[in-house]
């Protein structure tokens, strides 16, 4: 099963994507996407680390390339989040600059082919104006690509808001 | 307390003065000056005597390159999740439109 889980920042998304994940199968893997560049990265991935402490979690880095990741054994992973991996693509002088987007795209489908459920955490950065140029464009772009063609392959779309989530598709399991 | 959210100009007042009580605007603004989450869960219990609180979404732009507006940012979506999980009814306006997403509206 493929759930999409979107929402804006600090909507409650991870929280909600991590609920999922506790009802379902070990192994759980987390799929950590972020690169740390300063002292709020490193506070933001200390937040995260603490709410997945004591649950079972199997953390693997993957800030840049996820069609080559495998996972050790079929369970549930979460990936978080599409948003980082997206900049990550496109900026890092390693990863897949204008093919980002399919990069993920093709990345996410071998990622759900290893495992029994995959939850994917996005963001919802799209309600800010449509006044944005070059960089930001692209980026804007690319991430409503894999948003949409993931939203389009899952089995359920999940929006957060203010902690309580909202089904575009698919039911609550 | 009914929390009621929705973006910029989407019709939070319009609707809230459908609604009895005493009513609260811009949470979002009073959420920007918590140093941290014990003092934001005060703001929400401070909140919730109110009947009707309002507070504009602002998460779901571009994150801003200014700290300073990250962090504002964060916490009042942190707010709301802590209102909404203290209200009886949460309502999300787009376009004038209320959806209701917890409990149910009060008859009126």
């Amino acid at each position: 099963m493929l759930t999409l889980v979107l929402g804006g920042a600090a909507s409650g998304k991870s929280e909600y994507a991590e609920a999922l994940v506790l009802r379902s199968a070990l192994p759980r893997y987390y799929l950590a996407t972020m690169q740390v560049w300063d002292a709020e990265c490193a506070a933001r991935v200390e937040k995260h680390r603490k709410m997945r402490a004591a649950k079972q979690f199997e953390t693997l880095e993957c800030p840049l390339h996820l069609e080559t990741v495998h996972l050790p054994r079929r369970g549930t992973a979460l990936l978080e989040d599409l948003g980082n991996l997206t900049a990550n693509e496109l900026y890092d002088p390693a990863g897949a600059g204008d093919a980002a987007a399919e990069h993920i795209l093709q990345g996410l489908e071998s990622l759900a082919a290893q495992c029994e459920n995959l939850i994917v955490v996005s963001n919802e950065v799209f309600s800010g104006g449509a006044d944005y140029a070059g960089d930001t464009d692209r980026y804007l772009l690319a991430l409503a690509r894999v948003n949409n063609a993931l939203a389009a392959r899952a089995d359920a779309v999940v929006r957060v808001v203010c902690g309580i989530p909202v089904y575009y598709k698919g039911v609550e399991k | 307390m009914i929390f009621i959210t929705g973006p910029l100009y989407s019709g939070k007042r319009t609707f809230a003065r459908t609604l009895p009580g005493r009513c609260i605007t811009d949470a979002q603004q009073l959420a920007a000056g918590c140093k941290d989450n014990a003092e934001l869960e005060k703001l929400a219990d401070k909140l919730s005597a109110y009947d009707i609180v309002l507070s504009t979404e602002v998460g779901g732009g571009v994150v801003p390159i200014d700290p300073a507006e990250r962090a504002a940012r964060e916490n009042a979506g942190r707010l709301a999740c802590m209102l909404a999980a203290r209200a009886k009814c949460v309502v999300q306006m787009f376009c004038g439109i209320p959806t209701v997403l917890k409990g149910e509206l009060p008859e009126c």
